[in-house]
């Protein structure tokens, strides 16, 4: 039984705002050492030391890279197709997702049951995630083991066949995993939210709901296939106890008949930023709290604002001990959590505030919610906040990579975002170079005051709480528009 | 510095602090250095060095869990887990958690039926802040009717929602009961709502002082540290702390009569039938205990593990399956749940499981499906030191089982010797139908 889901119900509980001045009041200290009433001052921060990533090209265009880590008795693959939901054909998305699904699902020689006993035989797992932009595999196996992996690998790779029966398979499985997810406030807010930000723009592809599955064929497959898995197009990186030139060999042995081929892939346009306040409800009957999503577009993972933004959203949301935390759950006691989030994509982020409070604390919430961001905006940060969340940030940095597949999964975004070396090298100065200024007038750039905001929860529980609203939006849990409900009106 | 040469200077160092020894030297074909000595207040500490990034782990487990609370107090563990992030002398409430996360690292707390961990992981400049908080709540936990009223509610809500939303919690519930015929073993680890509810200041008090001292824990450092320093941050924050009295000895687990049990169990909740199944085995200190592993994964692990296949691909007779062995303490179980369609299916999946269990005690497993889930746990097994917290918990329960760190090294192979021979064996033994206990689940 873990302490989080309980913590998150004793400090969102009415009781605590009534017990916190008696638990606050210091208890009479009887004698012990002077060093126990204060905490200890930290030691110099230790160094950082990364290993350096050895990139290189095989004669058919792939991109492999190795890092190399001491001692790991698991080495990890990733291989990165850079294509991902964007490149789905317009009229039909899904199409990368189901590509990456179906690439572990058998080859000419070998069924899906084949793969996996394989797979488990070298005590591996493979996983796979479609982005906006790309496609990512994982394969984790064990280090004695490389040899059998590149040749799984490759042929998942050079002899695919995407059965007819795994492609139903694999669509019932999205199908239901959709519709599923569509009885979850947050994942349908959260949806919706992207689905509006998103507008026209490609990466909308990725908002897909479950009724666009059953239009994916397998000729789409095999065309997603044959222009975007290429060799050309893909990046490999191995990252364990081994060196470039071993990896160079072995790849070259089990990958040097994937055929490259020229693509272009489109130009992606910037997304545009949402202008003007809009407020959308969504019905979930079943839902007891008031789930509240709101955002905007902000900037594309390449941007130099990279790292004062981080810092912003990391006073602002964060953390538990950040902003809208501390307000809306420590002080005010509407919500559960709150916290912000800033996602980077090629083309443009989003950056984005979720909460679950109670009902009735639904608009007051949001109001809360939009202080605190004008806050950022318009108010220089103090130096002392500043400064802790630049601390916070630089000391989660290297637990964000202590893991050997979150290592990898570290080093595939620099490679495949083309991010160079410092931005991985160099975390700590770029985090460390951020102060007050340049975080203010990042905080003026991206329209972080005019969002969308989405609220999903029981229609019957909330919406009497939203009606100071002037016009409310109000769409299905599929995200479909169906009426407006305006202040003093009707729907 | 060679390794003999650095026992001499740990000795050296403890004597000089008076500290009693006990110092261990890591073999030398470990893959990672552990060392360990014991504080005068009986607080074991394991230390092990890990440079590659600037963190550290610092994890205190207590040998306590829901095995210690008696009729009528289920809950206190957890109860008292959660009350150890509310404040001590020199700590408010909550502080904790805010000063890890004010530096950027994590933290969380887990309670078993046997104990109680709490762990976090830090940048490496900041252990000294961790073993700050972790000696006040451990030295002097602030105990009061408010917070532990406040914390009851927490829990009591937290009961009602695991009973009014978790399918087959009841039915989960009452086959435990079956299974483990002592009280200790068996009941809810999170406690029933009526316990909870009359748990008072004075059980909360009583419990902590008895189990929450140095001599019934174990600190584990892993990680970026200098050995020298840590040890001398260890003595600071923790030797003052005084030793508590001696821990109350579990009684043993009764012996379980041998014959088979069967029982249907009406669950208000459950949307299909199924069942609950086990076979009792060894204790998880017996030498058996590596082939049981072994034959877990050979059932249970993975998509291509014999069960998997029998039941989702070829008979495709269950909406869920899930089996695994569980370890409570000084007893061990292989414990199966079975979600079907209808009657029919709960009963051909029983007969297509017992089929299964049947060919293990006849057919030698072959060499290739005995190599491959020998991996699959050595993965399994590894990943267990991927990280330094994962490494310090391990360390811990290492500790807790009452096992040599010494035998570590060793340890995994014991694991990769097991024969086809040793499983038909095991097989045989344990797999019998008066080692059973079946619950059959109904739906309203």
């Amino acid at each position: 039984m873990k302490l989080i889901t309980c913590l998150s119900r004793i400090l969102g509980s009415a009781l605590f705002s009534l017990w916190i001045g008696l638990v606050f009041c210091p208890p009479p200290l009887s004698s012990q050492e002077r060093f126990r009433k204060t905490p200890p001052s930290p030691e110099p921060l230790s160094e950082l030391r990364l290993p350096s990533l050895e990139p290189a090209r095989l004669s058919n265009g792939l991109t492999l890279a190795v890092a190399y880590r001491e001692n790991c008795p698991i080495t990890s693959l990733q291989l990165i197709i850079l294509a991902g939901e964007s490149d789905s054909p317009e009229k039909v998305p899904g199409v990368a997702t189901l590509a990456a699904h179906l690439l572990p699902r058998g080859t000419q020689m070998l069924s899906s049951s084949d793969i996996e006993e394989i797979i488990e035989s070298i005590g591996g797992n493979f996983s796979h995630s479609t982005s906006l932009d790309y496609s990512f595999f994982t394969f984790n196996f064990l280090e004695e083991y490389l040899d059998q992996a590149l040749e799984i690998l490759s042929k998942m790779i050079l002899q695919p066949v995407f059965l007819e029966t795994e492609l139903e398979n694999e669509k019932r499985n999205l199908f239901y995993d959709l519709l599923e997810k569509g009885r979850d406030a947050d994942f349908v807010a959260r949806r919706l939210l992207l689905r509006i930000l998103l507008g026209k723009h490609p990466y909308q592809k990725s908002i897909f709901n479950e009724d666009v599955i059953k239009n994916i064929k397998q000729k789409d497959i095999l065309d997603f296939f044959d222009k975007f898995y290429r060799p050309n197009n893909a990046i490999l990186i191995l990252t364990g106890n081994l060196n470039l030139t071993t990896a160079t060999r072995k790849v070259s042995h089990y990958l040097n008949t994937w055929q490259k081929k020229d693509l272009d892939r489109p130009f992606l346009p910037a997304a545009e930023p949402n202008e003007k306040e809009k407020i959308c409800f969504v019905d979930i009957p079943q839902a007891k709290d008031s789930t509240i999503y709101l955002g905007n577009i902000s900037l594309p993972i390449t941007s130099p604002d990279f790292f004062p933004f981080l810092v912003l959203n990391q006073v602002l949301g964060g953390t538990p001990i950040s902003r809208l935390f501390m307000n809306l759950r420590e002080s005010k006691g509407y919500a559960y959590y709150a916290f912000s989030e800033a996602e980077f994509y090629k083309s443009c982020g989003i950056f984005l505030v979720s909460a679950k409070v109670t009902p009735e604390a639904s608009y007051t919430s949001i109001q809360e919610i939009l202080k605190e961001i004008s806050g950022v905006v318009q108010e220089k940060i103090s130096n002392f906040e500043i400064e802790q969340a630049k601390s916070s940030l630089i000391g989660n940095f290297p637990l964000s990579i202590e893991k050997y597949d979150h290592f990898s999964s570290q080093i595939s975004k620099i490679i495949a975002f083309n991010l160079g070396e410092e931005h991985w090298g160099k975390y700590y100065e770029n985090i460390m170079l951020v102060d007050s200024e340049k975080v203010f007038e990042v905080a003026q750039l991206y329209h972080l005051t005019t969002p969308v905001v989405v609220i999903a929860g029981s229609k019957n529980n909330v919406i009497d709480f939203l009606r100071a609203f002037e016009k409310i939006e109000v769409y299905n849990s599929k995200g479909i528009f169906q009426y407006n409900i305006t202040k003093g009106g009707g729907e | 510095m060679t390794k003999k040469s650095f026992l001499v200077w740990n000795l050296l160092f403890f004597s000089f602090w008076g500290i009693s020894l006990g110092e261990m030297q890591a073999q030398k074909d470990l893959s990672f250095p552990v060392s360990q000595y014991k504080l005068k207040n009986g607080l074991q500490v394991i230390l092990s060095e890990e440079n590659s990034l600037p963190l550290v782990s610092v994890v205190v487990a207590y040998n306590v869990g829901a095995i210690n609370e008696v009729p009528g107090k289920t809950g206190l563990a957890y109860l008292l887990q959660n009350l150890m992030f509310q404040g001590s002398e020199n700590i408010s409430q909550m502080q904790h958690v805010r000063f890890i996360n004010r530096i950027g690292g994590q933290l969380n707390a887990t309670t078993t039926s046997d104990s109680t961990l709490f762990y976090q992981t830090v940048p490496s400049n900041q252990l000294a802040l961790v073993l700050w908080l972790e000696s006040d709540r451990m030295k002097s936990l602030d105990l009061n009717v408010p917070t532990v009223e406040r914390t009851k509610l927490t829990i009591i809500e937290e009961i009602r929602q695991r009973k009014a939303n978790e399918p087959y919690l009841e039915s989960s519930l009452a086959f435990d009961v079956l299974l483990y015929p002592d009280f200790a073993y068996n009941h809810s680890l999170i406690g029933n709502e009526e316990d909870v509810a009359n748990i008072t200041l004075e059980d909360v008090v009583d419990f902590y002082s008895t189990y929450y001292v140095p001599n019934n824990a174990v600190l584990c450092i892993t990680g970026n540290i200098n050995k020298a320093k840590t040890k001398e941050l260890v003595s600071r924050y923790f030797e003052t702390i005084p030793r508590g009295k001696e821990i109350p000895s579990l009684l043993p687990p009764k012996p379980v009569e041998k014959k088979p049990i069967m029982k249907t169990f009406t669950d208000s909740l459950a949307p299909s039938p199924g069942f609950h199944l086990a076979y009792r085995m060894a204790p998880p200190q017996s030498d058996d205990f590596y082939a049981l592993t072994i034959l877990d994964y050979l059932l249970f692990r993975g998509k291509s593990s014999r069960l998997y296949k029998r039941l989702f691909k070829k008979e495709r007779i269950v909406v869920d399956f899930s089996g695994t062995i569980e370890r409570r303490k000084n007893i061990a179980a292989y414990k199966m749940f079975a979600m079907n369609n209808n009657e029919i299916m709960v009963d051909r999946c029983q007969k297509a499981i017992f089929s299964e269990l049947d060919k293990l005690k006849s057919a030698f497993v072959s060499e290739a499906e005995l190599k491959k889930v020998k991996n699959m746990f050595k993965m399994d097994y590894l990943e267990q030191f991927s990280t330094c917290q994962d490494k310090a918990i391990f360390l811990c329960e290492f500790h807790l089982a009452q096992l040599n760190l010494e035998a570590l090294p060793a340890e995994l192979d014991k694991y990769l010797q097991v024969t086809p021979a040793a499983i038909i064996g095991i097989a045989n033994r344990y797999f019998t139908e008066e080692n059973s206990v079946l619950l059959n689940i109904k739906i309203r």
